[in-house]
C-alpha cells in the first residue's frame, strides 16, 4: 500500500537529515510521523514496486502501519454494517465469511488482486490511496455505499468513496491524512452484488476492463441498483444511466443489456499497451452485462462462485 | 500431463537439481568478489539518433565511481556474425533504444545507477523505421548509410536495408500455379516476442594481470569468448569463461553478450565488476529477440487435395544490427512451405534492418512463426477444397523418399505417425460444444551435426567424472550425459561427477544451442566412455585372467561374464593404476553426415541447405473461445513427436510440455508491443504476459521414440527446440474452427478475436 | 540514517544496520548473503523471490525489510533440515519440476504455503496457489505432477 496519494501538498514538510523510519502500534503516532511529512507504508506492494519500476523513489520518511492494531481487521459493527481497518489485507477480505455473504462484489475483487503473495500483505487502505482507475476494490466499495475516515492532527473527517478520487493515483486527501478505515452500510435484503473484470489470464491479471454491480430484488423486480465501472475512465466510477435502466426492470438479459450499454457510453476509454479504445468500451457493455446478471442470480439465491471472474468468461 | 509410452529405464534425477532445490547453487548474479564494483549501461533511450555529443565529465565526478567508459575507450571494431555492422559501444549513430553508449563502474548499484544518468548524450534525431515493410519500400531512410563499407559473408546477397535476400527454387512454381485446379493465398503477420527467460542476465569480470576470468549467464560460453577476444583483441587463452548455474536462455543468451563491455569496464576500474541487468533492460537490450515477420504464400492445389506448387515471401525483421537474422530468414522460408511434399517451390526470403531491438535466435527460430502462417493457410486450403484438415495434411506431409525444398531425399521419417497419433489422442472428428474448436499443425525441424569433445576419467577411488565443454541451461541436456557414460561403464549415473560449462576446463563445444547438446556431446562422452572402457577391460582381464572379449562392466565392478563371483570393482582397478597410468578417455565420434541436396537453382545461401536428423511433430489443441470478449482458453494439448529415440524420457517430456507452453504464450498473450518512435510499450512481465500455471491444460506427450540412423547418440535427435514450433499455428487453427473467424496476426489477443468475429459478422 | 535491527531467517537471529528504504529481497541476498530467494523482475510478476513471513508467501522484492522485525522469515534455504529435503523438494527433483532452477526457490515456497494451508489440494487450487510463480522451462506440468507427488507423500 502506498502512502495516501494527494493532489494538493506535492512535498513533505522537512524533517531531520538522511532517511527515517518509524513503526508505531498507535494512530496517533502515525498521524504525527505524516505531519512531519513520512509517508505511510503499508504492504508495499504498490509503493516498493513503483520504485521498482523507476515511476517513483521509496519515500526518504517512512511511517509503517503494519503494528498498528486498531487499523487491523473487518468487524460487523451495530447497524448492521461492516467495518474494515485500513490495513485489513485481500486475503483477509476475500476469505471473510461476511463479506462473501453480503458484500459479495468486494471479495471477487479483493480474491483476484495479483498473486497470492500480493493478496497476502497487499491492503485495502492502499488499494484505496492508491486511487487507481484500474483498482479491484474501488467499484464494489463504491457501490455498496463505502465511506472512508481520514485522520489527521486536525481531527477525522469521514467522506463517501466517490467523493475521494481526483483522478488517476490522485484523491482529494491532504498529505498528512491517514486512510484510518472504511465503513460499509448495511444492504438491503436481497441484494446482490457482483464484481468481475476482463481476463486475457486466468491469473495475474490487471483490470482491462472492470465492473460492479449490487442490485436489490423485492418481489422479482430490481428496487435498487449500483452499477461502476473499472479501468473505463480517469477514475472508477458510477454510471447512474446504468443503475436507472436496471430499476423496475426483473434483472433479465434485455435489463442486462441496456445496462450494458449505458456502461459503454458512459467509459472514456483509452488506447494502450493493454487494449484499444473501441474493445474497452465494446467490453464495458460484455462485463457489466455479465455483472448485472451474476449479481440478480446472486440476489435471487443462486450461487455464482467466488471470484466471478472465473466463471463469467463464458462460463469457462 | 499424460505419458503414453512408458520410460524405459528409471528417471535419473538430474545431479544439479539438489544444489537448485536447497537455494545454495549460484546463478552469476548471486556471485561476488573481492573488491566487486557494481557495474550499469548508458543505454541510447531513442529509437535513431545521430550522436553530437556524450559527456561523461559529470558523471566521472560524482563520489564512488571508479569508470566510465565510451566508444573511445575500447578498440575500434566492428562485429557481427555475417554482416560487421556494429561496435561494443554505439559510435556516431545510435540505431535502437537498448544500443550501449556508455558504461559505469561504481561501488554500489545506486551510485552506478546515478552516475549512468548523468552522463549527457546530446542528439540529432534521424527518421526511425520500425515497419518492415517500411524499411524496404523504395526510398526509405537508410539505417546504415555506410552499409556497404562494412566487411559481409561473401556468400550473403543484401542491399541497403535489406540484410539479407535468399530463394529456394525448385521445379517450375509458376507452370504449376497455372496449371492447379485451385489457388489460395494468404497473409499472415508475427509480431516479434521474447525468449523471456526467468533470469535476468548477470556477468563479471575479474582481471588477473593480463587476463580476464569472466562469468556469465551465457547459452554459449565459447563463442562469449571468442567475441571477449575479436573486441578487445586478446588470444583466446587468456580469456577464460565460466557460467554459474544458468537461469534459462531459450536463445536470447547465445552469441557473445556484453561479456566485453563488462571486460573493459573491469580493465578500465582496475577492479572486478558485475552488471546485472533488471528485467526490464533483459526485454531491451539482448540482441537475440525472436523477429516479427510477414509471411505470404500461395499455393496451387488439385481438386484431390494434393499441393502441387507454392510460392511464398517471408519478410523478417532484422532489427538495428545483424546477429543471426539473415541465416534466420532462410530457416524461415523453409519452414514456409512446412513439412510436406511440394514439387514447386519458389519462396524469396527477405530480412530488413529497422530501428528496433536485432532479432537473433530464439528456439526454433524463424519455426513458430512460419509454422502459424503456412499451417493456417493450410487450414484454409483445406476449407476451400472442403477438406478435413488432417486428411489435406496426410495426404502432402513428407514421408520416405520423397524430396524437401532442397531436394533432400527423406529417410527413414515419422511424419506421417505423429499426425495420425495426435489427431487420434485429441479426439479429432468428434462433437464438440459450439464454442469450442480443434486445431492441428505440423512441423519440422533439423538437428545440427557439429564436432566436440569429452573426456571421462576414472579417480583413483574409482569414482568417475565428466568433462565437457557443454553448457547446461535447464533443459538437461548436460544432466542426461551420466546415462549414456553409466551405461558403457556399468556405472549408475548417480555416481558421476560433472565439469562443464567452463572455457578453461572442457574441450569447445558449440554451446546450448540448436538442440545440439545431447546430440553432439552424447556422442563424445561415449566415445570417450568407450575409450575408458577399452582400458579398464584391459587391467581387468589381467587381473582376472580372462579375454577382455569375456569381460562385462556392471554395478561398478568388472567381472566374467557368466561368472559373476570373478570380478574385480572399478575402485580397486582404479587405485591400481596410480603411479603407472592414468585412466583418462578421451572422444569425439563421427560427426554424423548432413544429407544431399540441390541448392543449384537458389540463391543467396548460408547454410541449412539440407536438414540431419531431422525432427517431425504434430500437436493438436482444443479451446474454448468466449465470443462476446475474445478470451481463448486452452482446454487440451495434444504433443506427437518423432524426436528417433528418447535417451531421458523425463527430460524429454519437460521439454515439450515447456516448448508447449512457451507456444501458447506466442500464441495468445506474448508480443512485443513498439511504438512509432521505437520504444517498447511492454517491456516488463505484467504487460508482456506468460502463460501461468493455472493457464496451462492437460498436455499428453508421446514420441515415435525410435532410434534412426545418421542421428545422435542411439539413434536419438535433438528435443529442445521442436516443442515450440507447431503450438502457434494449432492454436489459431483451433480459434478458427471454434469461431468461424480467422486471426492473421499474431499473437491472437482477444481484441484481435473480437475483431475478426465482427468483420465475421459484418 | 540507518537502523540496526535483528531479523529472523530460518530460525536464526540475523543483526543488521540498514536503510529503511532497502527490499527484504536485498537485504536477504547482499547483506545475509542467502542468494536462495531470487530477482526476476520489477513489478512483483514473476514469484522468484518468493519467501514465507510467519508462514505465508510474501514477494520479497517488495517488501520492506525492516516491516519484518519480530516476524519469521523463511528462505528457500529453510526449506530441508539438517540434510533433509522436504517432500516437495524430493517431489520436485524426481517429477522433473526442476530445470533451469531460477524459478524453483519461489515455487517451492508457494507450494510449501498451500499445503501447509491444506495438506491435500486439488488441481485447480495447485495451479491458482502457483500462478504467481512463473516458469519459462517446464510448461508447469512437470511442477504440478511433484506438488500432487509430494501430496501423495505427505497426505498419505
Amino acid at each position: 500500500m502506498s502512502a495516501l496519494a494527494s493532489g494538493s501538498t506535492a512535498m513533505g514538510q522537512a524533517t531531520a537529515a538522511g532517511p527515517s523510519y518509524t513503526a508505531p502500534t498507535t494512530v496517533d503516532d502515525v498521524i504525527a510521523a505524516m505531519a512531519t511529512g513520512s509517508r505511510v507504508v503499508a504492504g508495499g506492494t504498490d509503493l516498493v514496486v513503483g520504485s521498482r519500476q523507476g515511476r517513483w523513489p521509496v519515500p526518504e520518511h517512512l511511517v509503517a502501519i503494519h503494528r498498528v492494531n486498531s487499523l487491523r481487521g473487518i468487524r460487523p459493527v451495530v447497524d448492521g454494517g461492516l467495518w474494515l481497518g485500513a490495513t485489513a489485507t485481500h486475503g483477509e477480505i476475500a476469505e471473510d465469511a461476511t463479506i462473501r455473504e453480503r458484500y459479495t462484489a468486494l471479495a471477487d475483487a479483493s480474491s483476484i488482486v495479483g498473486s497470492r503473495a500480493t493478496r497476502n500483505v497487499g491492503t485495502l487502505g492502499g488499494n484505496i490511496a492508491n486511487a487507481s482507475p484500474a483498482a479491484e476494490t474501488s467499484g464494489p466499495l463504491m457501490c455498496f455505499g463505502a465511506t472512508c475516515m481520514l485522520e489527521s492532527r486536525n481531527g477525522r473527517r469521514e467522506l463517501p468513496l466517490d467523493e475521494l478520487f481526483s483522478g488517476p493515483g490522485r484523491t482529494v486527501a491532504a498529505m498528512d491524512e491517514l486512510l484510518v478505515s472504511v465503513s460499509l452500510p448495511a444492504q438491503p435484503a436481497g441484494t446482490g452484488s457482483c464484481y468481475a473484470r476482463l481476463e486475457y489470464r486466468r491469473q495475474m491479471e490487471i483490470a482491462v476492463v472492470g465492473a460492479t454491480a449490487v442490485v436489490t430484488l423485492d418481489g422479482g423486480q430490481i428496487t435498487a441498483a449500483r452499477v461502476a465501472i473499472t479501468s473505463l475512465a480517469p477514475t472508477v466510477r458510477r454510471v447512474p444511466e446504468a443503475e436507472a435502466a436496471l430499476i423496475g426492470s426483473t434483472g433479465d438479459r434485455a435489463a442486462a443489456e441496456r445496462a450494458g450499454e449505458a456502461a459503454a457510453a458512459a467509459s472514456l476509454p483509452i488506447d494502450d499497451v493493454r487494449a484499444a479504445a473501441d474493445y474497452r468500451r465494446a467490453m464495458a457493455a460484455v462485463i457489466t452485462r455479465r455483472v448485472v446478471q451474476a449479481a440478480v442470480d446472486r440476489a435471487r439465491g443462486e450461487t455464482v462462485s467466488i471470484p466471478a471472474s472465473a466463471s463469467l468468461h463464458g462460463a469457462l | 500431463m499424460t505419458m503414453t509410452t512408458e520410460p524405459r529405464t528409471a528417471p535419473v534425477v538430474r545431479l544439479d537439481g539438489r544444489e537448485k532445490v536447497t537455494g545454495v547453487g549460484r546463478y552469476a548474479a548471486d556471485m561476488t568478489l573481492t573488491g566487486l564494483l557494481h557495474g550499469r549501461f548508458r543505454f541510447a533511450d531513442i529509437g535513431h539518433a545521430r550522436i553530437k555529443r556524450i559527456d561523461t565529465t559529470r558523471a566521472k565526478a560524482l563520489p564512488g565511481v571508479v569508470a566510465v567508459i565510451t566508444e573511445a575507450d575500447v578498440p575500434d571494431v566492428q562485429y557481427g556474425l555475417f554482416i560487421k555492422d556494429r561496435r561494443l559501444f554505439a559510435k556516431g549513430v545510435v540505431r535502437w533504444e537498448g544500443e550501449v553508449v556508455a558504461a559505469v563502474a561504481a561501488l554500489t548499484p545506486e551510485i552506478a545507477k546515478r552516475a549512468v544518468e548523468l552522463i549527457e548524450i546530446d542528439y540529432e534525431p534521424l527518421p526511425v523505421i520500425t515497419d518492415i515493410e517500411a524499411a524496404l519500400a523504395p526510398g526509405a531512410p537508410l539505417i546504415h548509410e555506410n552499409w556497404e563499407s562494412y566487411w559481409q559473408d561473401e556468400k550473403l546477397v543484401r542491399s541497403g536495408n535489406e540484410a539479407s535476400r535468399s530463394t529456394i527454387v525448385k521445379g517450375d512454381t509458376a507452370a504449376a500455379l497455372a496449371s492447379a485446379d485451385l489457388v489460395v493465398k494468404g497473409r499472415y503477420v508475427a509480431a516479434g516476442s521474447q525468449a523471456a527467460p526467468i533470469e535476468p542476465r548477470a556477468i563479471l569480470a575479474e582481471w588477473r594481470s593480463d587476463r580476464v576470468q569472466i562469468w556469465s549467464s551465457t547459452q554459449v560460453p565459447f563463442a562469449a569468448r571468442s567475441l571477449v577476444s575479436e573486441t578487445l583483441g586478446l588470444p583466446e587463452n587468456k580469456i577464460r569463461v565460466t557460467v554459474p548455474h544458468l537461469g534459462g536462455g531459450f536463445g536470447a543468451k547465445c552469441e557473445g553478450h556484453f561479456e566485453p563491455q563488462v571486460a573493459a569496464l573491469a580493465r578500465a576500474a582496475r577492479r572486478p565488476v558485475k552488471v546485472v541487468f533488471s528485467r526490464r533492460d533483459e526485454f531491451l537490450a539482448p540482441d537475440h529477440r525472436r523477429e516479427g515477420m510477414i509471411v505470404e504464400v500461395e499455393s496451387g492445389v488439385m481438386r484431390d487435395g494434393t499441393i502441387v506448387a507454392r510460392r511464398a515471401q517471408v519478410l523478417t525483421e532484422n532489427g538495428a544490427y545483424s546477429a543471426d537474422e539473415p541465416l534466420i530468414t532462410i530457416l524461415a522460408a523453409i519452414f514456409s512451405t512446412g513439412p510436406y511434399n511440394v514439387p514447386n517451390v519458389d519462396i524469396t526470403g527477405r530480412c530488413a534492418y529497422t530501428n528496433t531491438q536485432p532479432s537473433g535466435s530464439v528456439r526454433a527460430p524463424g519455426a513458430p512463426q512460419a509454422a502459424w502462417a503456412l499451417e493456417q493457410h493450410m487450414d484454409e486450403i483445406a476449407k476451400a477444397l472442403d477438406m478435413d484438415p488432417v486428411d489435406l495434411r496426410r495426404k502432402n506431409l513428407l514421408r520416405n523418399g520423397d524430396l524437401s525444398p532442397t531436394s533432400q531425399v527423406m529417410s527413414e521419417i515419422r511424419a506421417v505417425e505423429t499426425l495420425d497419433k495426435a489427431a487420434e489422442l485429441i479426439g479429432w472428428g468428434q462433437p464438440l460444444p459450439d464454442d469450442e474448436g480443434i486445431g492441428i499443425a505440423c512441423a519440422w525441424w533439423p538437428s545440427f551435426p557439429m564436432a566436440t569433445s569429452a573426456f571421462v576419467k576414472i579417480n583413483v577411488d574409482g569414482s568417475p567424472t565428466i568433462i565437457t565443454g557443454a553448457q547446461e541451461c535447464g533443459t538437461g541436456a548436460v544432466m542426461t550425459l551420466p546415462i549414456l557414460a553409466g551405461e558403457i561403464l556399468g556405472i549408475d549415473p548417480s555416481e558421476f561427477s560433472l565439469v562443464y560449462q567452463d572455457t578453461e576446463s572442457g574441450p569447445w563445444d558449440g554451446g546450448a544451442g540448436g538442440s545440439q547438446t545431447l546430440f553432439n556431446n552424447g556422442r563424445a562422452v561415449a566415445d570417450a566412455a568407450m575409450d575408458v572402457r577399452r582400458q579398464l577391460l584391459k587391467l581387468a582381464a589381467d587381473e582376472l585372467e580372462a579375454a577382455e572379449d569375456d569381460i562385462e562392466l556392471a554395478d561398478g565392478r568388472a567381472r566374467v561374464k557368466g561368472s559373476p563371483d570373478r570380478f574385480v570393482t572399478i575402485a580397486a582397478l582404479a587405485d591400481k593404476t596410480q603411479g603407472t597410468q592414468l585412466l583418462v578417455g578421451k572422444g569425439s565420434g563421427e560427426v554424423p553426415p548432413t544429407p544431399a541436396s540441390d541448392t543449384s537453382a537458389c540463391t543467396g545461401r548460408l547454410g541449412a541447405e539440407s536438414f540431419a536428423a531431422p525432427t517431425f511433430g504434430t500437436h493438436a489443441v482444443r479451446v474454448k473461445v468466449d465470443r462476446d470478449t475474445g478470451v481463448v482458453r486452452v482446454l487440451k494439448v495434444v504433443a506427437a513427436h518423432d524426436s528417433g529415440y528418447i535417451v531421458n524420457k523425463v527430460g524429454a517430456a519437460g521439454q515439450v510440455t515447456g516448448g508447449v507452453v512457451m507456444g501458447l504464450g506466442q500464441a495468445l498473450t506474448e508480443g512485443t508491443q513498439i511504438s512509432g518512435e521505437g520504444r517498447v510499450r511492454n517491456a516488463h512481465l505484467l504487460d508482456y504476459k506468460l502463460q501461468t500455471m493455472a493457464d496451462v491444460p492437460d498436455i499428453s506427450v508421446w514420441f515415435t521414440d525410435t532410434a534412426v540412423s545418421d542421428a545422435g547418440p542411439k539413434g536419438s535427435k535433438g528435443v529442445g527446440e521442436p516443442p515450440c514450433i507447431p503450438t502457434p499455428g494449432a492454436v489459431a487453427n483451433a480459434i478458427a474452427a471454434a469461431t468461424g473467424a480467422r486471426v492473421r496476426e499474431l499473437p491472437a489477443t482477444p481484441g484481435r478475436i473480437w475483431s475478426a468475429l465482427r468483420e465475421g459478422q459484418a | 540514517m540507518k537502523y540496526s535491527a535483528t531479523l529472523r531467517v530460518n530460525g536464526f537471529s540475523y543483526p543488521v544496520t540498514i536503510e529503511p528504504q532497502r527490499t527484504l529481497l536485498s537485504v536477504l541476498r547482499d547483506d545475509l548473503e542467502l542468494t536462495g530467494s531470487k530477482e526476476g523482475c520489477d513489478d512483483s510478476e514473476c514469484g522468484a523471490c518468493m519467501v514465507l513471513l510467519d508462514g505465508e508467501p510474501v514477494n520479497s522484492c517488495s517488501y520492506l525489510a525492516l516491516q519484518t522485525l519480530g516476524r519469521e522469515i523463511t528462505t528457500v534455504e529453510g526449506l530441508s533440515t539438517n540434510g533433509d529435503l522436504s517432500p516437495l523438494q524430493k517431489a520436485f527433483l524426481e517429477a522433473g519440476g526442476v530445470q533451469c532452477g531460477f524459478c524453483t526457490p519461489g515455487m517451492l515456497i508457494s507450494a510449501t504455503a498451500l499445503l501447509a494451508r491444506n495438506p491435500r489440494p486439488d488441481d485447480e487450487e495447485i495451479k491458482a496457489s502457483l500462478s504467481g510463480n512463473l516458469c519459462r522451462c517446464t510448461g508447469y506440468t512437470p511442477i504440478l505432477a511433484a506438488v500432487r507427488s509430494a501430496v501423495e507423500m505427505t497426505a498419505g
